[in-house]
């Protein structure tokens, strides 16, 4: 009877765990291009750009489409709220490498000094363990629900999530420095630079500050 | 007479409502273990189609009540014409409106349909009395208590599954210790239900010492050893899905089994009752039915499953991917117990409503990802109409019938 595909409604796991694959490839496009632009090679930056614009198009398209599926008819494990909300962090994520790239680009032959640069690298390095991990995360959270809510499997989790908290902290240490080393060099670096590297950290360390959201709301997933 | 107009009739209908009854719930039977991929939608449609005939044919009931459950007082009925026309109308009725409920994808009981239709046409010709209240009081009944108990019963049996089988320290470990325990209770529950529903058995305790209590042990030794020899060395989730997964081809075709035994009286016993008069001119409260006419019977639920069957667990196997072994086995091995249990206590339980109920708990238990709370609904519904419509649309039948004839 038809009814088997009706009831059983399509599992928001599956989309949710695509949507942070897309935040994956943004993440890892935006550390190539990063990587290019450390080299100055500018045109092959400006192509990852692109890249990561397309990427987190994909990923808005696939939030709407999850958005538009979990809806309050369905009877799930989890909370709808703490799923949407979720969704929302995961998504901020490819929206925060999504600024990088664009910061990336409104500028031509920035004057970076070299340790700035090393920082900015090391920096888009750490985003894409934060990014990685989350979809650790939430392949992790599918298999909590598979085992009926094990407490081996939500010990594991923890774990991850842990781990996102700790390259969160990371992060946020370079960005300190990365501030701190761009005043002392003031003398060196035009208005200009100064705001454009600023940004740069910025957005970049608000991929990790993201992806410590998303993991906030997997705990709260896991709490009965 | 063998050649009388209206048997021949009736045995049209009978066949069209064994096909609707084939179509209807034999993606129930198999849909846990089509859903779990367990077997293919081609392998489910064989194996149900056999099996369902298997049933009807050789476990069917050869004596069946015209007034299926004393539902309406047969004393009050004794014009010959109008039993046959009455059983014209139910078996229509009861087949129209369970193509309604198959278009719209709802899992009615065929059960409560041929009783839906046997009220209307009671009411049209004798009056609100000749409905046995008391019965139908038990019917309404059943309608909220069996998903209820299915629900309960679900939530209750996954959790332990999980509990002493996923949830341990050593999932492997536990695995092997633990399946053959869950097995061996599962066939106890479908040993003792082998008696009952297959072979029409009446006493519990004498099913479950001769039937269950054998079949659970032989179970549980066959499962532990073969667990011993080889166990699936994949990750502990899989493997305890595996294990699963193969006791759920075998509980799937005893539902199938069950379901040709006991729900054929669905589409022959009016065409039985019309045989009997037919050939011999009375009308009693229990007919024989004919070895052929359960044939025929078995033969429309198989022509069911197989011609509406396949299309429909298609669907169901390339759907349902959220329905894992363990959770489809709590569904099966809940819906039995419940459905077993309560026709010890001579409570009145639909197996259909149950299973629906059993996913719905399973659900609870935070197993399954998503359940359609709006499908949910509609099949609530569809339950309380299935009495009152198949009753309406007998009723219409049954008045031009005692018009034109």
């Amino acid at each position: 009877m038809q009814v088997w595909t009706k009831l059983f409604a399509k599992s928001p796991f599956k989309p949710l765990i695509k949507h942070a694959e897309v935040v994956v490839q943004a993440v890892e496009t935006l550390e190539k291009a990063l990587e290019s632009w450390s080299k100055g090679d500018y045109e092959a930056m400006r192509r990852y750009a692109v890249e990561v614009d397309r990427l987190e198009d994909i990923a808005d398209t696939i939030k709407k489409e999850l958005r538009d599926s979990i809806t309050s008819k369905l009877l799930m494990p989890v909370q709808r709220s703490d799923i949407l909300e979720y969704l929302h962090m995961q998504d901020k994520i490819a929206d925060a490498a999504e600024d990088t790239a664009k910061w990336l680009l409104v500028k031509t032959n920035p004057n970076v000094p070299e340790d700035i640069r090393d920082l900015i690298l090391k920096m888009g390095k750490e985003s894409i363990k934060a990014a990685k991990l989350v979809f650790e995360a939430i392949r992790q959270m599918d298999i909590v629900v598979e085992s009926g809510f094990s407490e081996r499997e939500i010990e594991r989790e923890y774990e991850l999530i842990r781990e996102i908290e700790d390259v969160e902290n990371k992060i946020d240490g370079l960005d300190t420095k990365l501030m701190r080393l761009v005043f002392e060099n003031e003398d060196r670096l035009s208005w200009g630079d100064g705001l454009y590297i600023l940004n740069i950290a910025r957005t970049l360390s608000n991929i990790s500050d993201k992806a410590k959201d998303a993991a906030e709301r997997i705990r709260i997933m896991m709490n009965k | 007479m063998l050649w009388d107009p209206w048997l021949l009739i009736t045995i049209a209908i009978g066949l069209f409502m064994a096909w609707a009854i084939g179509a209807n719930d034999a993606a129930n039977s198999m849909s846990t273990a089509v859903g779990a991929g367990a077997i293919t939608p081609r392998q489910a449609v064989i194996i149900a189609g056999v099996l369902e005939f298997t049933g009807a044919y050789f476990f069917g009931k050869t004596v069946t009540e015209t007034i299926r459950k004393g539902i309406i007082d047969p004393s009050k009925i004794n014009d010959p014409n109008v039993l046959i026309y009455g059983s014209v109308a139910a078996l229509l009725g009861a087949t129209l409106w369970l193509l309604i409920a198959t278009h719209y994808g709802l899992p009615v009981s065929t059960t409560h349909s041929i009783i839906g239709g046997i009220v209307g046409y009671g009411i049209v010709y004798a009056g609100l009395s000749v409905v046995n209240w008391s019965k139908m009081v038990q019917v309404i009944l059943s309608w909220i208590l069996s998903p209820i108990a299915g629900a309960i019963m679900a939530f209750i049996v996954f959790k332990a599954v999980t509990k002493t089988v996923l949830q341990s320290k050593d999932p492997i470990k536990s695995a092997k210790q633990w399946s053959p325990f869950w097995i061996g209770l599962a066939f106890v529950v479908i040993g003792t239900m082998f008696y009952i529903k297959v072979l029409h058995g009446k006493s519990l305790p004498a099913g479950i010492l001769k039937y269950g209590i054998p079949a659970g042990i032989l179970a549980f030794l066959v499962s532990f050893a073969l667990l011993q020899i080889r166990f699936p060395k994949v990750n502990p989730y899989l493997g305890a899905e595996a294990i699963f997964r193969r006791v759920q081809v075998i509980t799937s075709g005893y539902v199938a089994l069950a379901h040709g035994a006991n729900d054929v009286a669905n589409a022959v016993g009016p065409v039985a009752a019309v045989y009997t008069i037919a050939t011999m001119g009375l009308a009693g409260a229990k007919v024989p039915v004919p070895k052929w006419i359960l044939a025929l019977g078995g033969l429309g639920i198989a022509l069911g499953v197989l011609t509406y069957g396949y299309k429909v667990m298609e669907t169901v196997g390339k759907k349902i991917t959220e329905l894992t072994n363990t959770r489809g086995f709590s569904i099966d091995f809940s819906a039995a117990t419940v459905v077993l249990v309560a026709s010890w206590l001579g409570m009145p339980i639909s197996t259909t409503h149950t299973v629906v109920g059993a996913v719905i708990g399973v659900g609870l238990a935070r197993g399954i990802k998503a359940i359609n709370k709006d499908i949910v609904r509609d099949i609530i519904i569809s339950w309380f109409v299935t009495v009152p419509v198949a009753a309406i649309i007998s009723a219409v039948i049954f008045k031009a019938l005692m018009l034109v004839g």
